[in-house]
């Protein structure tokens, strides 16, 4: 496993978020209903906030702020010091813990901010041992959605395909539900080390690129597929004939294979083209 | 011939091969290299008979002296024969792993010459593999019966794993229906594996630097339903090669009728749901603590077809259950059936913040339809427990109770 910084969870999600001098909240706020700006950054900010407050975790509800008139809750601004110094801690406590925040933050879901919060201050409370806690509703809630994310990345590892490029660069697309772009490039840069590559999220248009030494992360705003090297297709018929031979005739299995690698992979698994 | 025709006869040769396997062992890449292997096993594909597909499946050559009367390639088969060259796996290995279409390769061969002559060749591509290539990826050499040490041990110095298929369950079997193959010439090179493995984990725990053999370990592999055998004897026979040859992994094949021979059974269909017990049982046998004769006895030496095998031996032990789950160990709770190694180390985790309830069980994602029969949770029961067993049978075969739905039958082409 990689060693994680608060970086790695902020980088492929929202780049700019603009930096806001921490503001102390009242100790003793009537409200237990708090809001923050929507960012990766905000939201763990906002746990510091709640956390180091003195506020019951039980009791506080944490949502985006969504400015509509009659929204009620007490904003709490990002501040970055106060999100690294929660991470810190977190990393001390509870390193497990650290990847399944990790592997959350790439379900980039929006509606369990609470359980978040409920999260780690249980996980500041047990240590490790809260990922085993299975039977409280947020801990589920969290570790089923960081689980959820690490499956994909685990399948993602095996399906993606990588062309081979007029130039001699390799591409592969893919379009994921989760953003898992930097953990996929890491374990292809130690596995297609000798390759420059691009890895490319479709969806979220962000780019990975490995120039044989470093790992760089961006957007790339437009995107057409450049032209294949004439090797490329050689090589492309050859899988093709040896994944339909591979399979046992008498054993055709079309569900289990469906249920194995669901349809939405399909769109880029050169085995899987013209079906 | 064409590359991509004997790409198609010799995968196609391969496909009968149960291993799929390419797992858990972790490896010094060369710097520079291309690969690495990754732990607990990447699926890159699944084939439209729903296997997973993880490595470069195929034969050197299908061109065979010998006569298996249950292979498609033994020589008195009238079928297109074709070998690679070595540079030739090379370079489709090369191709397909820079492409991310698989974690490896899993090269193996028809007897074509002689063994040695085989297992020279099969040797040289990994070895080309490894020090021209600088390839970092999964290699897994099957050996031929017969060949000599020195091959043997060569295949395990480039290979992450090694195999010698054991074929049939019983030394008479192997007689009748691979009369060319001994006993003696299959153990021989598990044997010579074993030692090699061991010295070199020795070896290695005095310097890093001393070469590995075989990483991931030795499998085997067996043809069941062309022989007589019992599933007793084919459990017994497991049970010794994970215990006395320290094997990693016994892979069992249903037996499918490619020729027509005197000598095999005439089978409607291959024996699906019978390997799939065998699965379960083998499990039962690597994981869960279980001996082949808790499995089954000379009594009833065959597994149930109704149910599998940890709910067959729960039936037979009414006096081991309820289990409580919030106090029995993890041995204790791997007996329950529906309880896997996840779930049994997902409630240990879990009721040391507070004791577990029905609720909680499922919460926790204890899949509870075989579980409830057999468990308490804090002294309660979920379903009366003391059912006889013959309701308790009725309960979990009509309820729902039963497992997912194996295939027994074969739809055949043309017919389905
Ligand atoms: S030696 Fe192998 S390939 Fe040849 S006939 Fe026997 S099983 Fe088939």
């Amino acid at each position: 496993m990689p060693r994680i910084t608060l970086h790695n969870l902020l980088i492929p999600i929202v780049p700019n978020v603009p930096t806001v001098p921490f503001s102390k909240i009242h100790r003793r706020t009537p409200m237990n209903k708090f809001l923050y700006d929507g960012t990766p950054e905000g939201l763990v900010s906002a746990i510091a906030s709640i956390l180091d407050g003195g506020g019951d975790p039980a009791q506080a509800h944490l949502a985006v702020r969504q400015d509509t008139l009659f929204e009620e809750g007490l904003f709490l601004r990002t501040d970055p010091a106060a999100a690294e110094a929660l991470f810190q801690r977190l990393r001390q406590g509870a390193p497990d813990a650290v990847y399944t925040l990790w592997y959350f933050m790439m379900a980039e879901v929006d509606d369990l901010e609470t359980s978040l919060l409920r999260y780690i201050a249980l996980a500041f409370e047990h240590g490790d041992r809260v990922n085993g806690y299975l039977t409280h509703a947020d801990v589920k809630a969290i570790v089923a959605t960081a689980r959820k994310a690490g499956r994909e990345l685990h399948r993602m590892k095996g399906l993606l395909r990588f062309e081979q490029l007029r130039d001699g660069t390799w591409l592969a697309r893919m379009e994921p539900d989760h953003n898992i772009i930097q953990p996929l490039a890491q374990h292809f840069s130690k596995r297609l080390r000798g390759q420059t590559w691009f890895i490319y999220d479709v969806r979220r248009r962000s780019a990975a690129h490995w120039n044989g030494r470093d790992l760089s992360f961006g957007t790339l705003e437009q995107f057409t597929r450049p032209e294949l090297s004439e090797e490329e297709k050689a090589v492309r018929q050859m899988w093709q004939s040896f994944f339909k031979t591979i399979a046992i005739p008498e054993r055709k299995n079309p569900r289990l294979q469906k249920s194995n690698m669901p349809a939405k992979y399909w769109k880029y698994l050169t085995e899987k083209q013209g079906e | 011939m064409e590359l991509q025709e004997k790409i198609t006869i010799l995968s196609g040769a391969a496909r009968y091969d149960a291993s799929c396997a390419s797992s858990g062992c972790s490896s010094d890449t060369p710097r520079r290299g291309t690969g690495n292997t990754s732990q607990g096993g990447i699926c890159h594909s699944w084939a439209d008979d729903g296997r997973c597909i993880s490595l470069l499946k195929i034969l050197l050559s299908n061109d065979c002296r010998y006569d298996c009367a249950y292979c498609v390639n033994r020589s008195s088969n009238p079928v297109p024969r074709a070998s690679f060259t070595a540079r030739e796996v090379v370079d489709l290995t090369m191709d397909f792993y820079r492409r991310n279409y698989i974690e490896g390769l899993f090269l193996s061969s028809a007897v074509n010459v002689s063994p040695d002559h085989t297992m020279e060749a099969m040797v040289r591509v990994a070895e080309i593999l490894r020090n021209e290539e600088r390839f970092g990826g999964y290699i897994h050499l099957k050996i031929i019966p017969g060949s000599s040490p020195e091959l043997v041990r060569r295949a395990g110095l480039a290979a992450d794993r090694i195999s010698v298929n054991i074929e049939l369950p019983s030394s008479e079997s192997l007689r009748r229906l691979a009369p060319q193959k001994s006993k003696e010439a299959i153990l021989a090179p598990m044997k010579l594996i074993g030692a090699e493995a061991g010295v070199s984990l020795v070896e290695r725990r005095k310097s890093r630097k001393a070469p590995r053999f075989a990483p991931a370990g030795q499998s085997t592999q067996m043809i069941i339903g062309a022989s007589p055998e019992t599933d007793l004897q084919i459990l017994r026979l497991s049970q010794g090669l994970y215990q006395r040859m320290n094997l990693k992994r016994v892979y069992y094949s249903a037996f499918v009728p490619v020729n027509d021979d005197n000598r095999l059974p005439v089978l409607a269909a291959p024996p699906l749901l019978r390997e799939h017990r065998l699965y379960q049982a083998d499990w039962l046998l690597r994981f869960y603590g279980f001996s082949a004769e808790e499995i089954l006895s000379d009594d009833a030496p065959n597994l149930d077809e109704s149910f599998d095998p940890k709910t067959a031996w729960a039936l037979r032990n009414p006096g081991f259950f309820p289990v409580e789950v919030n106090r029995a160990d993890y041995a204790t709770l791997l007996r329950v059936p529906g309880i896997g190694v996840t779930s049994a180390r997902r409630i240990i985790a879990a009721r040391r913040f507070a004791p577990i309830s029905p609720e909680g069980m499922k919460k926790i994602g204890v899949v509870m339809k075989r579980a409830k029969y057999f468990i308490t949770c804090s002294g309660r029961p979920f379903e009366r427990t003391d059912q006889q067993p013959a309701r308790l049978r009725q309960s979990l075969l009509l309820g729902d109770g039963t497992e997912a739905k194996v295939p027994r039958q074969l739809v055949l082409p043309g017919l389905g």
